[in-house]
């Protein structure tokens, strides 16, 4: 890279970050900025105010064709983006699902009215998308789906459940994988839709999870009319819509977690718990000493700051690679497992750091921090599961970047 | 930070495997195990002709006046490879010291011949407690007129047979700091009352030796750094080498990795290769991921050295306890994965093993640096 190269990165980056300070919501990233709770309306709307503000400022919707509302920049802007929005860790909300999964499915296997219709108001941040696929006998197995599309007139007809959908209240519109043979093999009797979520016979109810709140949903078909025109694949290829869709949320799960940038924000997050943990084992007593004296806790928490670190680092090997033009998509796995497994290894050391305080939940008197360290404890279990159980995301490793035979 | 490498460092990394993989069979590897001093002197001529002995050093001392992170991408082909040669005690112990610390007549005289492959280094620091501390060092060096007088022993020695001199860190002054009054010397190997003598360690690829000083004379000259403030020079070069060693260890476990995925894709049981079976699948993903993570914090350790940025110490400590961890995690798995052979001396992993072992206790093992991070995180 030649020097006046790296001035003009240097113009630019600093263009991003005034843009940044004179965007943000007031008082973002200090303490006096209160967020909204999350999983209400209220956070919603700001990642729809958030979405639409990059938009029209030109900083979200790369890697899309300009006629569908794609934003076209150097690689190098764009990773100066990412870093940037990183560092200051950016309102995110509802609305990712779309930009992760919908649009990059639409765009891969869409009719051309629908990448017409959808694509830019998911760029644009002014519709948003869940997407039906777990059911309550089809998590890993996803290819054991019962909901079933039988076609009627210009129609199909929907009936079943769906389950542990993210981003499930607001969102206008769905992705739906349906049994549409009933006779042919798995894998090969599932087709792929787009439904719009105000229609009737759809209906939409919270799913509580172990740590207390309801972040997920479950989605009833009764009846539900899809007209054929949102059909998303061929008859009985949905499986192969699917697994773009499954790929595009680990992929960019992965860019989120360690890859495009917005992992190096993410990860200076995990830093500073490090040393709010390393805090708190200094203010919690434990058989009179503190809990910072005692040196297996002091082998476990540096044992943390070195996970939390080499996620980091990983992070910045993957821009490297994305900056030479390759895309990582299946170490989306790896990244994924690591940030999940070591979520519970955090939560497992705090829980011991601060013993019988461990029992004390939001609310009680006494609970440490508001009961939030056990609420992410409790958190943890759900991430070894979701977007691909530990086991599967190994088998992807194995398989895709291994090689080892299926 | 740049973590991507450079066209000719990609170049010098392919250039480093092919010549390795020439040079370097299996044959004569399991020769060099049961030979002493353990390295060839003939392909550390050619590693000299390469220029790879004074990458680091300035050219006015006959080097390449390449770079740290080049030097590390060379450990890391050495490292996969299991390369028998007294490498990283000559030019990363005794080249850097020389260079970190050396007068202009010591580098002179000592760092071209290193370069042309005509002087050996050893390091000769740890006794009888076996740790890399200052607090250990209790071999004693009196001065007498013009020169100093070495009495004591020195243990865990690296390649002490091979050495033409080996640098010894002695004992010059008592005071209530131990890591004051250390003062380094580079002591003719062959000097009268040097005594090496072979330890049997278990990684018979980086051989270690008990070396007694007997009232081993040593001109003032040849003291590397000033008179008692060696240990300062000591841990710089230690953090240089730690970083070093780190990109051996992963070259090293990358390979064990390769071994063993590709052993479980043609070991055929109950009809079929055991890398189809799930247990074996996500051992292996676990060994992939160890290293990946390995490889970040090496590389991030191997760029702050480099950058001499501000974090190179908690970058080595971190990187050092991790790569110890992951090398020797993949080593075990890769034993219990291959079975039976892999279980034999006539396999290559008990190689693999035994090094994860020797570079885990070396420069301080984990639970040693995971305590440095504690200390400076809080």
């Amino acid at each position: 890279m030649s020097p006046s190269d790296l001035s003009k990165e240097e113009a630019f980056r600093k263009e991003v970050r005034d843009w940044l300070k004179a965007n943000l919501p007031k008082g973002w990233g200090t303490p006096e900025y209160k967020a909204p709770e999350s999983f209400t309306r209220e956070t919603h709307e700001l990642g729809k105010w958030w979405t639409k503000k990059l938009y029209d400022a030109g900083y979200t919707g790369f890697g899309y064709p300009k006629e569908y509302g794609g934003i076209e920049r150097p690689r190098e802007e764009i990773a100066i983006i990412r870093e940037e929005m990183a560092r200051v860790g950016t309102p995110g909300g509802p609305l990712s699902l779309g930009l992760l999964v919908a649009a990059p499915t639409i765009l891969a296997h869409g009719e051309e009215w629908q990448k017409k219709r959808f694509l830019p108001k998911i760029m644009s941040g002014e519709e948003s998308w869940c997407e039906c696929f777990s059911e309550p006998d089809a998590g890993s197995d996803l290819a054991n789906v019962q909901t079933t599309a039988v076609r009627d007139g210009d129609d199909w007809v929907v009936n079943g459940q769906k389950t542990w959908t993210s981003m499930w209240e607001f969102a206008d519109f769905g992705l739906l994988v349906a049994k549409t043979d009933l006779t042919t093999p798995r894998h090969r009797n599932l087709t792929y839709f787009l439904f719009d979520c105000k229609s009737p016979g759809f209906t939409r109810r919270p799913l509580r999870q172990m740590s207390g709140e309801a972040e997920f949903g479950e989605e009833f078909f009764d009846n539900m009319r899809v007209p054929d025109k949102n059909r998303m694949s061929e008859l009985n290829r949905g499986w192969y819509v699917a697994m773009t869709a499954l790929q595009a949320e680990r992929s960019g799960g992965g860019a989120f977690w360690g890859g495009g940038g917005l992992a190096m924000g993410g990860q200076r997050g995990l830093t500073s718990t490090v040393q709010n943990i390393i805090e708190l084992a200094k203010k919690t007593k434990r058989y009179g000493k503190s809990a910072w004296e005692d040196p297996a806790f002091r082998q476990r928490i540096a044992q943390l700051a070195i996970e939390s670190e080499s996620m980091r680092f990983s992070g910045a090997r993957m821009v490297a690679k994305m900056r030479k033009g390759i895309i990582p998509t299946n170490e989306a796995s790896l990244v994924k497992n690591f940030q999940a497994e070591m979520r519970k290894r955090q939560g497992d050391l705090v829980m011991e750091i601060i013993g019988a305080y461990s029992q004390l939940t939001e609310g009680s008197p006494h609970a440490i921090n508001d009961g939030q360290w056990v609420y992410a404890m409790l958190r943890a279990r759900g991430a070894t599961i979701e977007m691909g159980t530990s086991e599967i995301n190994r088998n992807i490793i194995a398989e895709r970047i291994l090689g080892l035979p299926r | 930070m740049d973590f991507s490498l450079t066209e000719e460092q990609e170049m010098l990394k392919t250039s480093a495997r092919d010549f390795l993989e020439k040079e370097c069979p299996r044959a004569h590897i399991r020769a060099m195990m049961e030979n002493e001093p353990g390295y060839s002197a003939d392909l550390w001529k050619k590693m000299a002709d390469l220029g790879w002995l004074g990458l680091v050093f300035p050219e006015k001392y006959g080097g390449a006046g390449m770079r740290f992170r080049d030097l590390t991408i060379l450990c890391e082909e050495m490292g996969r490879i299991l390369l028998p040669s007294p490498f990283m005690s000559t030019v990363l112990l005794g080249g850097l010291a020389l260079l970190t610390a050396g007068t202009e007549e010591q580098k002179k005289e000592f760092l071209p011949r290193i370069a042309s492959g005509d002087a050996i280094f050893a390091l000769a620091v740890l006794e009888e407690d076996g740790d890399f501390w200052a607090g250990g060092i209790e071999v004693k060096a009196v001065g007498r007129g013009g020169e100093y007088v070495i009495n004591g022993t020195k243990s865990f020695v690296c390649d002490a047979k091979a050495a033409d001199y080996l640098l010894c860190a002695a004992r010059t002054k008592h005071t209530a700091n131990p890591e004051e009054g250390i003062t380094l010397f580079i002591v003719d190997a062959r000097e009268w009352g040097v005594y090496a003598s072979p330890l049997k360690n278990m990684d018979m690829l980086r051989k270690q030796y008990e070396v007694t000083f007997k009232n081993v004379p040593v001109l003032a000259r040849n003291i590397v750094g000033e008179v008692h403030q060696g240990w300062p020079v000591l841990k710089q070069v230690a953090l240089k080498a730690t970083a070093a060693l780190c990109a051996e260890m992963v070259g090293g476990g990358e390979k064990v990795l390769e071994m063993t995925v590709n052993y479980a894709k043609e070991r055929m049981a109950f009809g079929v290769p055991i890398g189809s079976f799930q247990i074996i699948k996500h051992k292996c993903a676990d060994m992939h991921s160890a290293m990946e993570y390995a490889r970040s914090l090496m590389e991030w350790a191997a760029l702050a050295v480099d950058e001499e940025s501000e974090d190179a110490s908690m970058a080595v400590s971190m990187a050092k306890a991790c790569c110890g961890d992951a090398y020797k995690k993949v080593c075990d798995e890769g034993v219990q994965i291959h079975g039976g052979i892999g279980f034999t001396w006539d396999h290559d992993m008990h190689l693999y093993f035994k090094r994860a072992r020797s570079a885990d206790t070396a420069f301080g093992d984990g639970n040693y640096h995971r305590e440095v991070i504690a200390q400076s995180l809080g």
